[in-house]
């Protein structure tokens, strides 16, 4: 990092995955359609189009950085930023696609993502249980996180049943036998706790030393149980969850503005930036929770009319 | 920039430094010479400063004095090994004996907030049977202590200084969360975690006075490397920006670049201030208490300096043990050469511990413990070490190119209390006119087979994490006690369990040279219990009217 190529990689990097963020970002808020009026079913897929690239999004500034200090030591390190960049494509893509069809490239895409988070996982895991300490708080902490590349899985699942929710041949779309919005929210349900633990995790690391640490480790959950009750109750209407998600979405968001001012708080702040982009608390983690709370309102919004 | 902090006083005109804002100035409360204050304490290291800070909070009229002068970490601390050895106490000190110890840079420090300026930041409780180690491990003495009320004062330090630590501790009871995370592993800390993994022992993150994590106006630590010469960053939590704010912000009174050179006492055996030299004129601060917290050589030598007639043998000294029993650590360590790359020099110096042989008392020739860390010496440092091998000229350059494939690993070793081990006064005098402290030291044979038993385990260790060319450093020691040993008998000890002069009621002793026994731990963490200990001892007196 110290030579003058390194740093140039260094903030090229950094740019890409901070623009591809701010599309994501982008492309998350679009609300409306391209012309036409789309059938619910298409308003759902697009919403977890948009939600699996805001995630991408994230997992591409993440893992783009986080490699980038580990010096790429392995080549196939190269490959998340990769996957990550063309599921944010694809998000793109599908985000403003009005047709109730699947998309052979883009399904292509969101297949490889999955099996990068499951390779990614193994990767982690082995580089955990490399070290001294084995399987340790220790290593949980400083090794190669072991939750990270779920979120790429998790982004290629979003995707992937956009696929099949905008593909409905029935009017109530069904996702793996189950009503669409039922499995939806069953998957972003399991994905708000999942990414609650990593936040956990990684707040624990920081000894809650700052009591909003505390915010992703209790609205995020609560948000998921609401969601988990709609996916498996009766479909009705439910306020609660849809603000808890609402907050989970905002709190995404915030989070990025505490990490902001986090980075802030280490030696030299923002003017050494190169180095406490790095050492400071991840800015691009947060905006997962948004992602997943898109589309854990796409899934409340399809359960809501009985899918 | 101000002008250089040994020249003038910086606590002074009501005010003294920010230590966590370049150029800034935080208000001070100022006590006049004749104003008989409840506590003039001498020295503002683990012992003083945390003791000024807690009697301060708990209402009293404090002033602390410290030779040394009030740093700026922020501002003046260089990333130059020669200029930061100004943190080093280094006035003229006599050493003799069998094994002379050598004093100055990682045993004394002279600077507000003391040697905790350049510390190392290892921050261990003691095992709990030390406090009873004559009658339960068979050798020493006995603190008149029990363990338990100090794991609850070492539970209090840990959270004050936000001690960055394991999850869970290998070793002895059951303790509580330390406050902060462990740092991440360098390399030199993981060759010493191979090593135990490779001969079945446990280790550890070794718990570190450094931030894991922001923590206020201070930054976490940012592995600069260079601890032991004085923290730019502020993540160190010496007694400098941790206590020393905390008692300013009490009321305190720091008086920095003052040299304490008498306890005054009177006739009813009373002491009544302490003569001081600041800005080249002596003078007399009143006081109702003095503490004394100069540390091992420091500390008996201004209690004999301050004899009287009545008490011709230097004050707290009717037992005769004045300055006996002066104990150090041995601090010997193996090195070795790694195919990898090391960089030992990069973060805290000792991220990784064991404390097997603390723990462990099947498979030993000898009486007490030891710990061993991983090490990072910095180069000047690492010049002077192959130095004191004899290497020279090419060798030396030789050996100083595999630098940064070097590993080590060095002991905190216990060594026995032994009363002809001592501090008393030279004929030869200092800057200030008073004359110095002779030091005299010798190892006994149990030292000895202490110190081979942990370098034959460590050469186990560290072949067995990889490394080649092994070789032995074997004459260094670290850290002193002892000197004013605490006891439950006036006839064995100088001071009561609650640091207080048997023979002067109102003179009470802060530092480790309380210590009745040394173990195998750094001593740190239980100079400050201590301290937080004496001060709640000595509210709880003042209450019921018996100081």
């Amino acid at each position: 990092m110290g030579t003058h190529s390194g740093h140039g990689r260094l903030g090229a990097g950094v740019t890409a995955g901070v623009a591809g963020l701010a599309l994501a970002a982008w492309l998350s808020g679009r609300r409306a359609a391209r012309g036409t009026a789309s059938t619910e079913p298409v308003r759902a897929a697009r919403a977890c189009h948009r939600s699996s690239a805001l995630l991408a999004g994230s997992v591409l500034a993440d893992s783009a950085m986080e490699h980038e200090r580990g010096a790429y030591a392995n080549p196939a390190m190269y490959v998340p930023p990769l996957m990550a960049a063309l599921v944010l494509l694809a998000g793109a893509h599908g985000g403003g696609d009005a047709r109730p069809q699947r998309h052979r490239v883009r399904h292509a895409v969101y297949g490889g993502a999955m099996a990068t988070g499951v390779a990614g996982t193994g990767f982690h895991l082995y580089n955990i249980l490399k070290r001294p300490g084995r399987w340790s708080w220790h290593n949980l902490f400083h090794a190669a996180p072991l939750g990270a590349p779920m979120a790429l899985l998790l982004a290629g699942g979003l995707g992937l049943a956009a696929e099949r929710v905008r593909h409905g041949r029935t009017r109530v779309p069904r996702l793996l036998g189950r009503p669409a919005g039922q499995a939806l929210g069953l998957l972003v349900g399991a994905g708000l706790l999942g990414t609650t633990g990593e936040a956990a995790l990684l707040h624990f690391r920081g000894a809650f030393q700052h009591r909003a640490m505390v915010l992703p480790v209790s609205l995020p959950p609560l948000a998921a149980a609401a969601l988990l009750h709609a996916a498996v109750a009766p479909p009705t209407r439910r306020p609660l969850a849809r603000w808890l998600l609402r907050l989970v979405r905002l709190l995404g968001w915030l989070g990025m503005a505490f990490h902001t001012r986090g980075i802030a708080r280490r030696q030299g702040g923002w003017r050494n930036w190169s180095q406490n982009l790095f050492a400071g608390p991840p800015l691009p983690a947060p905006p997962s929770f948004s992602a997943l709370a898109v589309a854990g309102l796409a899934a409340l919004r399809l359960r809501e009319k009985r899918a | 920039m101000c002008a250089d902090a040994r020249e003038r006083p910086r606590g002074a005109h009501g005010r003294a430094p920010d230590v966590f804002r370049r150029g800034g100035w935080v208000p001070m409360r100022e006590y006049d010479d004749r104003d008989a204050v409840d506590f003039a304490i001498v020295g503002t290291g683990a012992g003083g400063a945390t003791l000024a800070c807690r009697l301060a909070e708990l209402g009293f009229r404090v002033v602390a004095f410290d030779a040394g002068a009030w740093w700026r970490p922020l501002e003046e601390f260089a990333s130059d090994e020669e200029h930061q050895a100004k943190l080093y106490w280094t006035d003229d000190r006599l050493c003799d004996g069998a094994d002379p110890v050598r004093l100055g840079s990682n045993n004394s420090g002279k600077a507000v907030g003391g040697s905790t300026v350049h510390f190392a930041m290892v921050s261990l409780r003691f095992r709990p049977e030390w406090f009873k180690a004559r009658s339960q491990l068979g050798y020493g003495a006995d603190w008149p202590l029990d363990w338990r009320e100090m794991w609850r004062y070492y539970a209090r330090v840990e959270r004050a200084l936000r001690i960055a630590g394991p999850v869970r501790y290998p070793w002895g009871p059951h303790r509580g969360r330390y406050p902060y995370r462990a740092h991440e592993l360098n390399e030199a800390a993981l060759v010493l975690a191979r090593g135990a993994e490779a001969l079945g022992i446990r280790w550890t993150p070794t718990p570190l006075a450094t931030l894991s994590a922001p923590r206020g106006p201070a930054h976490p630590c940012v592995y600069r490397g260079f601890c032991v010469s004085g923290c730019a960053t502020n993540a160190k939590q010496s007694a400098l920006v941790t206590w020393i704010p905390r008692a300013l912000a009490a009321g305190a009174e720091i008086r920095d670049l003052a040299m304490v050179g008498r306890v005054a006492v009177d006739g009813a055996d009373r002491a009544t201030g302490v003569e001081y030299l600041r800005e080249g004129r002596w003078r007399f601060q009143r006081a109702r208490n003095v503490v004394v917290a100069g540390y091992a050589v420091e500390t008996p030598r201004l209690l004999l300096l301050s004899a009287t007639g009545r008490h011709p043998q230097g004050l707290a000294n009717s037992s005769g043990l004045l300055g006996r029993y002066f104990t150090v650590h041995a601090n010997q360590a193996v090195w070795g050469t790694m195919d990898d790359e090391i960089r030992s020099y990069k973060g805290p110096p000792s991220l990784a511990i064991t404390e097997h042989w603390n723990y462990a008392d099947e498979g030993k020739d000898f009486f007490g413990g030891y710990c061993y860390m991983s090490q990072g010496p910095l180069p000047v440092v690492w010049a002077v070490t192959q130095g004191g091998r004899g290497l020279w000229g090419k060798p030396l350059r030789a050996e100083m190119q595999k630098y940064n494939h070097q590993a080590g690993l060095k002991i905190v070793g216990e060594t026995l209390p032994q009363a002809d081990n001592r501090v008393t006064l030279a004929d030869t005098k200092d800057a200030y006119g008073l004359p110095v402290a002779r030091v005299t030291h010798a190892y006994c044979d149990n030292d000895r087979r202490l110190i081979a038993h942990s370098m034959d385990f460590m050469s186990r260790a560290l072949a067995a994490a990889g490394a080649r060319d092994l070789w032995r450093e074997t004459d260094d020691t670290c850290h002193m006690a002892g000197t004013a040993r605490m006891g439950d008998d006036p006839h064995c000890s100088v001071v009561d369990a609650d640091c207080r002069s048997w023979d002067i009621r109102n003179l009470w002793i802060c530092d480790g040279s309380v210590f009745p026994t040394v173990g195998g731990v750094n001593p740190s963490l239980t100079i400050q219990a201590l301290a937080l200990r004496t001060a709640d001892r000595i509210a709880a007196l003042a209450g019921r009217g018996e100081l």
